[in-house]
């Protein structure tokens, strides 16, 4: 990530700190801004969508509203992993959409001083960059901050890719 | 009054609807007035109801600066006050003229609210139009010397100072009525429509019709065959019966009543499970949670009411659209040199919103058909021993769950013979193919299909029966054609009431429960699996004498699962005639169900059509017959040569 563009995050996100809920998936944290997350929600039982794209795991009732549920392990490559108790849905609004994103376990919400942020090293676990908005280093712990907008953007184009596919 | 700060848009909107209402309620006076011509003298009851709409349309469109509009209606109407004061006869040409000036209206209002360019044609019309009042202006004017006294004075100076009197206190009211409005500063949407509701009641109180006079979404002008595809891209408004909103205010207000209710009980409860002196309390925690049952129970019944006003208000008569027809028909006939009467019954049949503005289309070209097609030359039809006028009977009703709307017509029926020369010509068929008479019905469903000798400007080119099927099926409908050589051809539309709630057969397919919708369900059975048989690889099992092609849902939507080596459940399933027995695990009931769209969710999902969340709160996909029918036959494995080959 280009310097310039981490300024601008810092005015983004009212000067000194990242606030971010922090979450687990695989053996790695990971951090999203708090304003990009509604609600947490524990699991609950998913809809399988047949020939849905890979990385759907479903859609759930969420008082009355269909939404659908990425895996996101699925998404960054990872093995799929049974629920267990702790795993959550966080539940973000993209645009007028609504969706809701599988993680192992939500931890904390962090505040992460922006001096404490790196930029994301060019390979991380095979995920692209494009959604990695940096590291934060909070004591020894490594949280990789995402811009859920950006995972769930190039997801939608894959949907869409998905859907002139079918449609030919 | 145009400059006034008020809403504009929110007018023009308004505008919009009032006008399309009123040039319905028009052309629907025209006709009648038509009746008259031969007497040469109109019903002065008809032509003031033509006068009041075209000086409501003048009123409203000056207010808002259309001047274009205003300037046509004050012409046609000054036209109208030559025919009410009786200076100008009745006659083919005065009507002729009238009905011109109502589609040239049409298309100026459609121009002044930027639905279209201006129509061409306007100069050389109001020249006419001007010339036409002239002509009887100067002749009256010296007979208005010694006005109302005529030779034929006896009936009309008995009517006439009232008719006047009537209708200056009804410009006056209208006047008044248009200030206040104007005036009213920003009201809300619903606001305005009181007071110009009540200018309405008067010309609709003495339509007699067989439809109330309402308007409709689009401009279908039959003599032009003209532009009707672009649908207004203003905020689609509809008019709402108030007593529904009334009801349903009710039920929310009772919504909400025990919404506080259910709280306060549960703040009572929570209250309790903090309290150290429970023991005290426990007594109180039975009527509590009783309470607490009996207010979920009312919930769950005034919900379901809401549910059901809400759709109540989506619905609206079908009359809306069968209101265009006569005019349609009476233009084809006109141009085809036949005569056609058409009798509308049903027309205040409910139905969905969305069902009405996308059936017109279909229905419109029905009703060419049946004039163009159906209904012979008058002498013809006299050398048959028919009356020379033919009848064409439009006629819709509720059946179940559907709404059924049937077009008819005492024609000719379909000729097979030419539908089968054609078909062969066309190479749809063989000289051999021996098809039997439902068959080759059917063939005028194929595109590009067209008896007709030569192509008018009406149908007969070939698109339309077609396009009516697809956009009849696109409705979840069903169309059904029956014919009689000599004596007359009859459509059947059947439609479902409303799009968002339908009856279900839920189904469990390996683990997941899914809904297939009840209308496209013919039968469900077991069948063992020694009775199922492979054509070509396919799984088919035979049901009484006719062939039809299996399809697992599990491994349609790669499921995964087992199979039962002894049996199937199947769930027939139909769609114009085509049969698929979709193999399922078991099935679980019928059930009502809320169609919640998938595709803006997840993407279209081919073979599911959307989902609905059911009483527990889980969810269950509802599964698209139409795209798994089709592709049993045109992508699987079965065809169609095959399939009736075996």
């Amino acid at each position: 990530m280009m310097a310039e563009q981490r300024e601008e995050k810092k005015q983004q996100y009212s000067g000194e700190t990242f606030q971010v809920v922090s979450f687990r998936l695989g053996g790695e944290e990971y951090g999203v801004d708090i304003s990009q997350v509604q609600e947490i929600i524990r699991m609950v039982e998913i809809t399988h969508v047949p020939r849905a794209p890979r990385f759907m795991e479903g859609v759930i009732n969420l008082r009355g509203q269909l939404i659908p549920i990425i895996d996101l392990r699925t998404r960054f490559g990872m093995n799929r992993a049974d629920h267990s108790k702790s795993t959550r849905i966080i539940v973000t609004d993209i645009g007028s959409k609504r969706v809701g994103i599988v993680v192992d376990s939500v931890s904390e919400v962090l505040n992460i001083p922006v001096e404490n942020v790196e930029d994301a090293p060019e390979m991380v676990a095979g995920i692209g960059t494009e959604y990695i908005q940096g590291v934060g280093k909070v004591d020894t712990r490594l949280i990789i901050l995402l811009d859920l907008s950006k995972v769930i953007t190039s997801e939608e184009k894959q949907v869409l890719e998905t859907v002139d596919e079918a449609a030919e | 009054m145009s400059d006034e700060p008020f809403d504009k848009e929110e007018f023009v909107a308004y505008f919009r609807d009032e006008a399309e209402e009123l040039l319905q309620q028009i052309d629907g006076d025209l006709l009648r007035l038509e009746e008259f011509v031969d007497s040469g003298q109109a019903d002065p009851e008809i032509v003031n109801s033509l006068f009041r709409a075209l000086h409501t349309i003048k009123g409203s469109s000056g207010m808002l600066g259309f001047t274009e509009v205003q300037g046509l209606a004050h012409k046609l109407e000054n036209l109208c006050d030559l025919l009410r004061k009786e200076r100008m006869p009745l006659s083919e040409g005065s009507v002729e003229i009238l009905f011109s000036g109502r589609d040239f209206l049409t298309d100026l209002v459609q121009a002044a609210i930027g639905q279209s360019a201006s129509p061409s044609g306007l100069i050389e019309f109001t020249g006419r139009l001007d010339q036409f009042v002239a002509i009887y202006n100067e002749t009256s004017n010296v007979i208005e010397g010694r006005a109302p006294d005529r030779g034929d004075g006896g009936n009309s100076a008995g009517s006439e100072p009232m008719n006047e009197a009537e209708i200056a206190a009804f410009e006056a009211e209208v006047e008044r009525l248009l200030a206040e409005a104007a005036t009213t500063s920003p009201p809300a949407p619903t606001l305005p429509t009181t007071p110009v509701e009540s200018v309405l009641a008067t010309p609709r109180a003495t339509a007699v019709t067989a439809a109330p006079a309402r308007g409709s979404a689009e401009n279908a002008d039959a003599k032009k065959g003209a532009p009707q595809g672009k649908r207004s891209s203003l905020a689609q408004t509809i008019r709402v019966d108030i007593d529904r909103l009334d009801a349903l205010l009710n039920l929310v207000g009772e919504l909400v009543i025990n919404r506080t209710r259910i709280s306060d009980i549960a703040t009572t409860l929570g209250r309790l499970m903090g309290d150290r002196a429970l023991k005290a309390s426990i007594g109180l925690i039975g009527p509590l949670s009783k309470d607490l049952a009996d207010s979920a129970a009312l919930l769950a019944r005034t919900t379901n009411e809401i549910q059901e006003s809400i759709m109540k208000v989506r619905m609206v008569p079908i009359g809306q659209v069968f209101d265009r027809f006569p005019r349609t028909v009476r233009d084809v006939a006109k141009a085809r040199g036949k005569e056609v009467q058409l009798q509308i019954s049903g027309a205040d049949t409910d139905l969905d919103k969305t069902i009405v503005d996308e059936v017109g289309e279909p229905l419109m070209h029905l009703l060419r058909n049946c004039v163009d097609h159906g209904i012979e030359a008058p002498d013809e039809r006299e050398r048959q021993g028919k009356p020379r006028m033919g009848t064409i009977a439009l006629n819709a009703y509720h059946e179940g769950n559907q709404i059924i709307i049937e077009i008819s017509d005492d024609g000719g029926g379909i000729n097979l013979d030419k539908v089968r020369a054609k078909a062969i010509k066309n190479g749809l068929i063989g000289t051999e193919d021996r098809l039997t008479d439902r068959e080759l019905i059917e063939l005028i469903f194929t595109p590009g299909f067209s008896t007709a000798e030569e192509v008018s400007d009406v149908s007969g080119r070939g698109v339309g029966m077609d396009v009516v099927k697809r956009n009849i099926t696109k409705l979840k409908g069903i169309f059904d054609v029956d014919s009689a050589p000599g004596q007359g051809t009859r459509f059947t539309i059947k439609l479902p009431l409303t799009l968002a709630i339908i009856q279900a057969l839920l189904v469990r397919v390996v683990d997941e429960l899914y809904a297939i919708p009840l209308d496209s369900v013919i039968e469900s059975q077991r069948v063992e699996m020694p009775d199922v048989r492979t054509v070509h690889g396919a799984e088919v099992i035979t049901l009484r004498g006719q062939v039809v092609p299996l399809l697992r849902i599990a491994d349609f939507f790669e499921l995964g699962g087992e199979r039962d080596p002894e049996k199937v459940m199947i769930v027939i399933v139909g769609l114009q005639g085509r049969q698929v027995g979709l193999v399922v695990d078991s099935f679980e009931g019928e059930q009502e169900i809320v169609i919640k769209p998938l595709s803006d969710v997840v993407g279209r999902i081919p073979g599911i059509s959307g989902a609905t969340i059911l009483g527990n709160g889980s969810i269950s996909l509802i599964i698209d017959v139409h795209s798994l029918v089709s592709d049993a036959y045109a992508g699987g494995k079965v065809t169609r040569a095959e399939f009736s080959g075996v």
